[in-house]
């Protein structure tokens, strides 16, 4: 039986009469990575904000390891831990000292140590005694994510954490992020616009749409209920397929000898023999099969309503 | 209550002072200049005086006096200011660190560098003028307590609008003690007020102290009354300012934290 270290009912946050989230309910599995996406303004980072105690919700419950917050704050939060790309540090603070306090506040025993080997894993080591304003966008959300891992959190909420890094730190940190999912299980919620990156991430995903969930499943199950690939093939004798695809009803679009055609995944290759059997030479193809983002984009244009299906 | 994360906190504030020029120029430069100024206009109205000596004194002590509720209500302030422009404010409040421990810190940091800056404003006072601030004696206990619980009266208060406003009400960490002011007679005897205002100074507990002051300057004893119902009324008013802040914290995390910090 899956251990729910995180479970959240219908958690409500209203602004007046702007309701932002709305009666939200999902969990999160001790060793899970869960994606929570969404458009911007789909009521993220209020859920994040609320999952955090600095946001009193409207009604709902949050608990964690099954304690709530008016029981249990300090205790719960001594367990958990965040980091934004959308939140600073003291800015005038040498690493050093950022680390040394944030290391106090969570009382971290043989705080030097941790401190030590977090700074070498994120690869910022040379940087202690660096003013956290010199620091670039990609050396301070590696600060905010060496502080998020301070307290060895058992859940860690990450708001686009490789958000302003270079693809290369990117990957090792998304490394780093795997390696504490299988060494110490830690759980995860994991907000981020790149979708490739939830979709090696995250063992599932929740996507929000004017506060409400829209749709919860693997990365690959939501990938699935798109049907349709985009196929890019370049034909020279692009007069004669226009001809077949326009007697075909087949519709395109086309810039010089490309042509750009959606087409049912499954009817793929009935595609490919039609082409053989108009004798159509094609000189290249590329197939793209639907995937994470394409459900996104579909869902943030309003292509699936709560409960709904496309 | 947590004696490690309030540390982490007064280390959080000590690392602010020492790294800013800003908060070390509030501390020092501003008591002197203040020192400096006031001392040489007590000069001249002590020149003009029947009571050269004690019309000095009375300005001196005042301004001094008057450093320990400002600077009191200041820290408050200014370190939950410092929150917000250092967009800390989520940090610190999504982290174990209780409402409880973040008020015993500022009160124990603010404390501590009150102390710092009035020692240093009066031996400034003593270099320039030869004044003797210890010449209240055992009072300066009692007087010192209250003029500070009066200025993390005001300090609550004025933090507990910034909390709910967020920065643009910031104006009032610098402007906030000056309400008082009037009301407290630092300089003048509560007499000259008139009789509207003079009610109104009942309620302020600094202006028993400053009563209390003078009437050491010019009579050489203190009524241990004014001192005593001076304590009673800070001590009422410091519990409801703390309630206040604590309510202006829950009012404001309805709306969110996070919005304090843009």
């Amino acid at each position: 039986m899956l251990n729910k270290v995180l479970e959240v009912k219908n958690l409500t946050k209203q602004f007046g009469d702007f309701t932002a989230v709305d009666r939200v309910s999902f969990s999160l599995n001790e060793g899970e990575i869960l994606g929570l996406l969404g458009p911007n303004g789909a009521g993220k980072t209020t859920t994040i904000y609320m999952l955090l105690d600095v946001m009193e919700p409207t009604s709902g419950q949050i608990s964690y390891f099954g304690k709530t917050f008016k029981k249990a704050r300090s205790e719960i939060l001594k367990r958990v831990n965040f980091s934004s790309a959308y939140i600073s540090l003291p800015w005038l603070f040498t690493v050093d000292q950022v680390l040394s306090i944030y290391a106090d506040l969570y009382e971290i025993p043989n705080k030097k140590k941790r401190i030590d080997k977090l700074l070498s894993e994120f690869e910022i080591n040379h940087l202690r005694e660096k003013e956290v304003n010199s620091l670039s966008a990609g050396e301070r959300a590696r600060l905010l994510l060496t502080k998020a891992f301070l307290n060895y959190p058992e859940i860690i909420l990450l708001d686009e954490p490789t958000a302003s890094l270079d693809p290369e730190i990117a990957v090792k940190i998304r490394e780093f992020l795997k390696k504490e999912q299988k060494e110490y299980k830690v759980s995860m919620l994991f907000t981020s616009h790149n979708m490739g990156e939830v979709e090696e991430m995250c063992d599932r995903v929740i996507i929000l749409n004017h506060g409400k969930i829209i749709a919860e499943d693997t990365p690959e199950n939501l990938a699935n209920q798109i049907t349709v690939s985009q196929m890019e093939i370049l034909i020279k004798d692009y007069k004669k397929a226009e001809e077949v695809f326009e007697d075909q009803k087949i519709k395109y679009k086309r810039d010089g000898s490309m042509f750009y055609i959606s087409v049912e995944s499954k009817k793929i290759s009935n595609f490919l023999t039609m082409l053989t059997n108009n004798k159509i030479n094609f000189q290249d193809i590329s197939i793209n099969k639907p995937d994470l983002e394409d459900f996104f984009l579909k869902v943030s244009k309003g292509g699936l309503r709560p409960g709904g299906r496309l | 209550m947590s004696l490690q994360r309030i540390y982490a906190m007064n280390k959080r504030y000590f690392y602010t002072l020492i790294r800013s020029y800003d908060r070390l120029s509030d501390m020092f430069y501003w008591p002197v200049m203040d020192i400096l100024v006031w001392g040489i206009t007590g000069l001249y109205f002590a020149s003009l005086s029947q009571n050269p000596k004690e019309t000095t004194t009375v300005l001196l002590t005042g301004l001094i006096f008057w450093v320990i509720t400002w600077r009191s209500q200041y820290e408050i302030t200014v370190n939950l200011l410092t929150e917000l422009w250092d967009r800390n404010l989520v940090n610190i409040f999504s982290s174990p660190l209780k409402l409880s421990e973040w008020i015993t810190s500022v009160i124990i940091y603010g404390g501590t560098k009150m102390s710092i800056s009035l020692v240093f404003s009066a031996a400034t006072a003593f270099i320039l003028y030869k004044y003797a601030f210890f010449q209240f004696g055992a009072w300066l206990v009692p007087i010192f307590i209250n003029l500070g619980i009066t200025g993390w009266v005001i300090g609550f208060i004025v933090a507990s609008i910034i909390i709910r406003y967020g920065l643009k009400a910031q104006t009032l960490a610098w402007t906030g003690a000056y309400i008082i002011v009037p009301f407290s007679a630092i300089y003048y005897p509560l007499s000259i007020l008139p009789d509207w205002a003079q009610k109104i100074s009942l309620l302020i507990p600094s202006s028993y102290v400053f009563e209390a002051m003078r009437q050491h300057i010019f009579l050489n004893t203190i009524s241990a009354d004014k001192i005593f119902v001076s304590f009673a009324l800070n001590i009422f008013y410091l519990i409801l300012s703390i309630l206040l802040f604590t309510f202006a914290f829950k009012k404001s995390k309805q709306k969110g934290l996070g919005r304090l910090i843009g």
